[in-house]
């Protein structure tokens, strides 16, 4: 089931548009990972999906029906620029954040109790924010944002700021979320990251929509027919006949290391066949290109091709 | 509506918290009770007995007259040692026979541990003087002393009285109160607004604006902030109204007896008004002294009346600024590049104030009357009105543009409120607010 979509969502701003034609939509217990360079109208979108601001025109649903106030309890939001007051006590602040969110006295309590258990920070629960590390700081956004179990938990740029071992608590706390049901909504600019956390993209240039779907989809949309190939060590230099080129070819002391890439009407086994005739092959992998190749090539052609369609329009 | 009461709830409970609200909690009912006990002060503090010894030589100043505070005994000798050794004498005064037959006018005191106090030296001037020019009259001039002193001591005092009630009008005790007033309104709507304006900028800077905005509406954020405070405001006014009122309380007990003599005061003129002819009056009369009139006034101020205005006026002029002063600390990201805005508010309240001698000379004039009316100093200029009574039509239509004002200031506030807090590190013109104004969402 999609529990948000959007569709034909524009927006602008005076003087510019931040969102043109604007259909997302995200599955139920998925991770769709909102990609796209800075301003292109990410946060944007992820504040017309928390009714921050309105759209100029297109709709919203959550569930199925038009994304209305009473929806919100449901929505976690960590944004990307996040602060906490610095003069309250950490326990104080975050009982106050968690019973905006609607939830009771007892419960707030109760469950942050839980998880700053977890997140081995109930030490600090009257100690003052401005106490706190940054690190910190974020561990207790985060339990607040997640604490009312939201059903659709919408996290922006969430680990900027985060040394190796938090972002890694927060990957798994991500996923975690996401086993237990949760659909999570989440900007990055963080490509691996997405390879590791999201099953679906969606890339935002210059706001439009240019890249959508699964992320094994477009890693094998974006495939190059490119493979490694490590052999044992040899002074020749190989070479195929047509069809198949090396693009590279390194050694070290025992093994010597080939890039190579074929036609799209051979088969990869075509290719181990050519290969086993000319060296004794140890390993054999096709190169599958990364997010981050993947993004920097689309939004650098989707750029380029509107550069010549506004040179074609003069 | 239950998120409004925590957003309340959070901006009342930390600014009560802090020390410095207690603080001043505790200073303002300090300054107010020394205003009212000084006059007092001054009406009972005769305890201070200053004992003179005059050895006079010339024998032309013989007629020292002493006083509750200040007693003139008269010696046959100097003898420093006699008055050295003496418990009871503070000062000795000693006029030497002139050397030839010239006017005598070299004096000279003498005084161990405490030097003389001004008032004791300059009852002393005095009194030598009067008896020098008595003197000179006498001789010279053949007046006697009986007659110099009815014509110097012919005085006329205005008895100013309300026809209908039969009042005195207290003139002075009013326009202390009202300038106390009328300062204490404009610093409390000054210093409650910024504050609003800064826990908005707090929020913004700090993005806690960011995380907020997705659990509540910004119209509910910056509405509990507003009310929040002036929650605050209400409760330090109430502490304050209390704490002095104790005081206060406590010193009329304490001082039972000056506050009697005012009060023998007043019925007799009441009786007065009641047709009593004035040579009654004035064998009825005592001389009142200024001090005793201070209290009569103290006492003859409608606190109530003026608590009740007062909070009306504070609680209308804040909500009026406070709302303008959270769009300000919307758009703002530093209070260097606020001042832009943050003047226009503050220069209508910086001008009633600087008006509040005038307004006070003629507080029913045109010029009181108008600035009571427009809403952006109305609630300083009642105050310097409301000691000397303000029609009710007048106190009426205030408050009704007030209210109406207020609608349109959150208005407008909530509209430039909603759109600055999360637009961060780009600089806003008049224009662009205007702009959002017109801007319909």
């Amino acid at each position: 089931m999609e529990i948000l979509v959007t569709e034909h969502v524009e927006k602008n701003y005076s003087g510019h548009r931040a969102l043109t034609d604007v259909s997302v939509s995200a599955a139920e217990g998925r991770v769709l990972g909102l990609l796209g360079p800075n301003g292109a109208g990410k946060t944007t979108l992820i504040r017309i999906i928390n009714l921050i601001t309105a759209p100029d025109q297109g709709k919203v649903f959550f569930c199925g029906e038009p994304l209305k106030a009473k929806h919100i309890e449901h929505i976690g939001y960590l944004p990307e620029e996040r602060g906490l007051y610095k003069k309250m006590k950490v326990g104080e602040q975050a009982m106050y954040l968690a019973r905006l969110k609607g939830l009771s006295k007892n419960d707030a309590e109760q469950r942050l109790r839980q998880w700053f258990k977890r997140f081995e920070i109930d030490g600090w629960w009257n100690k003052k924010v401005e106490e706190l590390s940054k690190g910190m700081q974020q561990k207790v956004q985060f339990i607040v944002t997640v604490l009312h179990e939201p059903r659709l938990l919408i996290f922006d740029e969430p680990f900027s700021g985060f040394d190796p071992i938090n972002a890694n608590l927060l990957k798994e706390e991500i996923l975690r979320l996401k086993n237990n049901g949760a659909t999570v909504i989440f900007s990055t600019h963080n490509m691996a990251s997405v390879e590791e956390i999201c099953d679906d993209i969606v890339l935002i240039n210059k706001s439009k929509v240019v890249l959508s779907g699964r992320v094994n989809d477009i890693k094998n949309s974006f495939r190059k027919n490119i493979f490694d190939v490590r052999c044992h060590k040899t002074d020749e230099e190989i070479t195929f006949a047509d069809g198949i080129s090396v693009l590279s070819q390194t050694a070290d002391e025992l093994n010597t290391f080939l890039k190579i890439k074929i036609d799209n009407t051979l088969s990869p086994n075509d290719l181990l066949r050519s290969l086993v005739d000319r060296v004794d092959v140890l390993s054999f992998q096709e190169v599958l290109p990364s997010m981050n190749e993947i993004f920097i090539e689309t939004v650098t052609s989707n750029n380029q091709s509107q550069t010549a369609e506004k040179e074609e329009g003069i | 509506m239950r998120k409004i009461l925590l957003v309340i709830q959070r901006e009342y409970l930390t600014r009560v918290k802090k020390k410095s609200f207690w603080i001043l909690t505790l200073i303002v009912p300090i300054l107010l009770v020394s205003l009212y006990a000084i006059p007092i002060y001054l009406a009972t503090n005769s305890l201070e007995v200053t004992h003179v010894a005059v050895v006079d030589e010339t024998g032309l100043y013989n007629d020292f007259h002493s006083s509750d505070d200040i007693v003139y005994h008269y010696m046959d000798s100097f003898d420093t040692a006699s008055v050295g050794n003496s418990d009871t004498v503070d000062v000795m005064l000693y006029i030497p026979r002139p050397r030839s037959g010239v006017v005598p006018t070299e004096t000279f005191v003498y005084f161990k541990n405490d030097a003389p106090s001004p008032s004791v030296k300059s009852d002393m001037d005095r009194q030598c003087q009067d008896m020098l020019r008595n003197n000179i009259l006498l001789d010279v001039y053949n007046i006697n002393r009986e007659d110099y002193d009815q014509i110097k001591n012919t005085s006329v005092k205005l008895h100013v009285q309300d026809l209908d009630t039969g009042e005195s009008d207290f003139s002075g005790m009013k326009m202390a109160i009202g300038l106390v007033l009328s300062l204490l309104i404009y610093m409390a709507i000054f210093m409650f607004g910024t504050q609003v304006m800064r826990g908005v900028m707090e929020e913004k800077t700090n993005r806690i604006v960011e995380v907020l905005v997705s659990s509540l509406k910004p119209f509910q954020l910056m509405m509990g902030k507003v009310v929040g405070v002036a929650l605050v405001g209400l409760t330090q006014f109430t502490l304050w109204i209390v704490l002095s009122g104790s005081i206060i309380t406590a010193f009329t007990i304490a001082n039972a007896d000056t506050f009697d003599r005012a009060r023998q005061q007043e019925q007799i003129q009441m009786l007065h008004s009641r047709g009593v002819s004035a040579e009654q009056l004035s064998s009825e009369m005592p001389n009142t002294d200024m001090q005793t009139e201070m209290v009569q006034g103290l006492l003859h101020i409608q606190y109530g009346t003026i608590a009740i205005a007062f909070l009306i006026f504070f609680i209308l002029g804040y909500l009026l600024y406070s709302t303008l002063f959270a769009a300000v600390g919307a758009i703002t990201e530093s209070e260097q590049d606020n001042s832009q805005f943050v003047l226009p508010l503050t220069v209508p309240l910086l001008l009633v104030i600087i008006l509040t001698p005038t307004l006070i000379e003629a507080p029913s004039g045109s010029l009181a009357m108008w600035l009571s009316m427009i809403p952006f100093t109305s609630p300083v200029a009642m105050m310097v009105r409301v000691p000397f009574g303000v029609p009710i039509w007048q106190i009426a239509a205030s408050v009704g543009i007030l209210l109406l004002t207020i609608i349109i200031a959150v208005w407008v506030a909530a509209k430039i409120y909603r759109t600055g807090i999360l637009l961060y590190g780009k600089k806003i013109t008049y224009k662009e607010l205007w702009k959002w104004l017109r801007f319909k969402n």
